[in-house]
Order: structure tokens, then C-alpha cells, then sequence
């Protein structure tokens, strides 16, 4: 592969990335901008939907579980498509990178599930009058639960790192079938669960009080994802690299040698 | 603000204790997973360092050795 980093300049970026030396130093840098963006954006849209918004008419304040809610599912399925692709981007350019990537978006998917299912149980308390109900839509969060958890275990079930990537990596694909399906678990079954509340084809079912807050919040948490995800790969690049002699440098620096 | 005060902020007609139950669980999930990576990446970093001075000092031990082998012929 050679011929290409020499020969083209467009690809250099795509080596670049995929080299882990690289990625920690350029990571190391992005680090603290892209966190104080991530505690802005998510404090400002918090304060925001929480303490401004106006309240809901039919569901009163309980609504105001929305900004965290809708987030947070949002992400756990972006993630789960991060973790299906850069798993595929393993498999097939064996871009050491990515499987490090992948193995680091399933623990933040599989807690930005959990808060999804959690703030949903205690939004369906005062909204249906129960925490938990086996519709479509639940049940298919609680399968994406279960597919992250599925993947965070064959990483430890061999021995071989190479042989957990890929098997990880294949379930990862596997289940991206899911993914329609929670989204369409709304319109496909009668359900408890409201309908989308934004849609990219059409205007937002909220008044426009209600719903910047929420588009607020989004980007919040993609800013905070991004933010965990690099952190989490870094460590799993020291894991793996820590052979090497730039690895071994950095422990020393930091440990005053 | 949308309401008249900060307790009307937290019983929020009710659904207060729903709302904030759910902003706090959500909130020491997410620093957990800040504070994790961050305490595991010292972790690491001490433990690669400890293996790099463990092994220099087994490396001193074995370059001894040829030393004191010479020392008793010598006597």
C-alpha cells in the first residue's frame, strides 16, 4: 500500500487516520476544544429545555424529559451505525484503527441505551401510568442494549485480538438490522410510544420554544460522544501499542524518566 | 424563566421528581463515562512505565552477572 501514500496525496489523510501514533497526538490536541464545546452546548440547551421551554399541554412539565431522552436514543443508534462502520472498515482494509474505534463505541452505546430506557421508564410513569410496557418500540432499544452488550463480550471471549475484532465486528453488521426497525417500530405497530418528533422530511411535530432546545441538545450530545469516543479509543491505542516506542516514551515523560 | 421561582422549578406541578431523577441518573452517566477513560489512561500510562523500569533492572541484573564471574576468577 505504499505506492499510494507516496504516489497520491489524497490518500495520505486516510493513512494518517489509520495510524493509532498519529491519532493520539492530533486526538491529544482536539481533546479539551471539542470538551468545553460538548459541557457549552450541553449546560446551555439543559438550563434551556428544563428551566425555559414552555411546558407541555398535554403532558404538563413531564415532557421536559424529552431533552435528554431523544438525545440519548438518538445517539445510542448514530453509535451503533459508528461502531456496524468502522467495524465493515476493519474487515475490509484491516485499518488497525477501526477496530480499536469499534470496540470503544460499544460501552458508550450500550450507557446511552440505558439512559434512553431509563428516562423513558420514568417519562412513562406520570405520561401511561406505567415504567415499562413490551411495545415495539421499547422491546427494540432493549435489543439494541443487547447487541452492545453482545459485542463489549466477544471482546473478551478470545484470545486472540484479531480473532474478537472480527467476530465482534460481524455481529456489529448483523445488527444494524435493528436499526430500521426502531425507527419504524412507531408507524409498523400500534404502540404506546409517540410518533417521531422530528423527521428530516418534514417540520418538527413541537413549537419551534420547544424544539430549539432539543436541536440544541443533539448537538450537545454528539459533541459529548465524540468526546468519549476519542477518549476511550486513546486508551485502547496505549492497550495495544504499548510495545512501541513511542508508547514507552510517553509512559516515561509522563512518569517523569 | 418559564417558572416563578427556583421550588416551582424543582416540584414542576408534580413531575418534578420524574424530571430531575431522570437529569441525574443521566448526568453521573455520562461522567462516568468521562471520568473512566480518564482515570484507566493514567492507569495504563503508570503500569507501561512500571514494565519499562522492571525490565531495565533485569537487564542490569543479567549484565551483572559476566561482571562477578570475572570478579572470582580474578581472586
Amino acid at each position: 500500500m505504499t505506492w499510494l501514500s507516496n504516489g497520491s496525496p489524497s490518500w495520505q489523510w486516510f493513512h494518517r487516520l489509520g495510524s493509532p501514533r498519529w491519532f493520539y497526538h492530533r486526538s491529544g490536541r482536539w481533546l479539551p476544544w471539542l470538551s468545553l464545546a460538548a459541557l457549552l452546548v450541553l449546560l446551555n440547551g439543559l438550563v434551556w429545555g428544563l428551566a425555559f421551554a414552555p411546558e407541555d399541554a398535554k403532558q404538563g412539565n413531564s415532557f421536559r424529559i424529552i431533552y435528554i431522552h431523544v438525545p440519548a436514543a438518538f445517539l445510542a443508534q448514530s453509535g451503533y451505525f459508528i461502531m456496524a462502520i468502522a467495524g465493515a472498515i476493519g474487515l475490509i482494509w484491516k485499518m488497525k484503527i477501526s477496530y480499536m474505534v469499534m470496540k470503544s463505541a460499544a460501552p458508550i452505546g450500550a450507557v446511552l441505551t440505558f439512559i434512553a430506557l431509563f428516562t423513558g421508564a420514568v417519562w412513562g410513569k406520570p405520561t401511561w401510568g406505567a415504567y415499562w410496557v413490551w411495545d415495539a418500540r421499547i422491546t427494540s432499544m432493549l435489543i439494541l442494549l443487547f447487541l452492545y452488550a453482545g459485542v463489549i463480550a466477544l471482546q473478551y471471549a478470545y484470545h486472540s485480538v484479531d480473532a474478537a475484532s472480527k467476530a465482534s465486528a460481524i455481529l456489529a453488521l448483523v445488527g444494524t438490522v435493528n436499526i430500521p426497525i426502531i425507527n419504524k417500530s412507531v408507524d409498523w405497530w400500534y404502540t404506546l410510544h409517540q410518533p417521531a418528533t422530528i423527521k428530516l422530511t418534514s417540520a418538527p411535530s413541537m413549537h419551534m420554544d420547544m424544539f430549539m432546545p432539543l436541536l440544541v441538545m443533539i448537538v450537545g450530545f454528539y459533541l459529548f460522544y465524540a468526546v468519549a469516543l476519542i477518549l476511550h479509543t486513546r486508551n485502547e491505542i496505549l492497550r495495544r501499542e504499548r510495545k512501541t516506542s513511542w508508547v514507552r516514551e510517553l509512559a516515561n515523560a509522563k512518569a517523569g524518566r | 424563566m418559564y417558572f416563578e421561582n427556583f421550588q416551582a422549578l424543582m416540584h414542576m406541578d408534580g413531575h418534578g421528581v420524574y424530571v430531575w431523577s431522570a437529569v441525574a441518573v443521566t448526568v453521573v452517566a455520562l461522567l462516568w463515562l468521562i471520568i473512566a477513560p480518564l482515570a484507566k489512561q493514567r492507569g495504563l500510562l503508570k503500569e507501561i512505565s512500571r514494565d519499562i523500569q522492571r525490565e531495565q533492572d533485569r537487564q542490569h541484573a543479567t549484565n551483572n552477572i559476566p561482571d562477578s564471574v570475572d570478579s572470582k576468577e580474578s581472586v
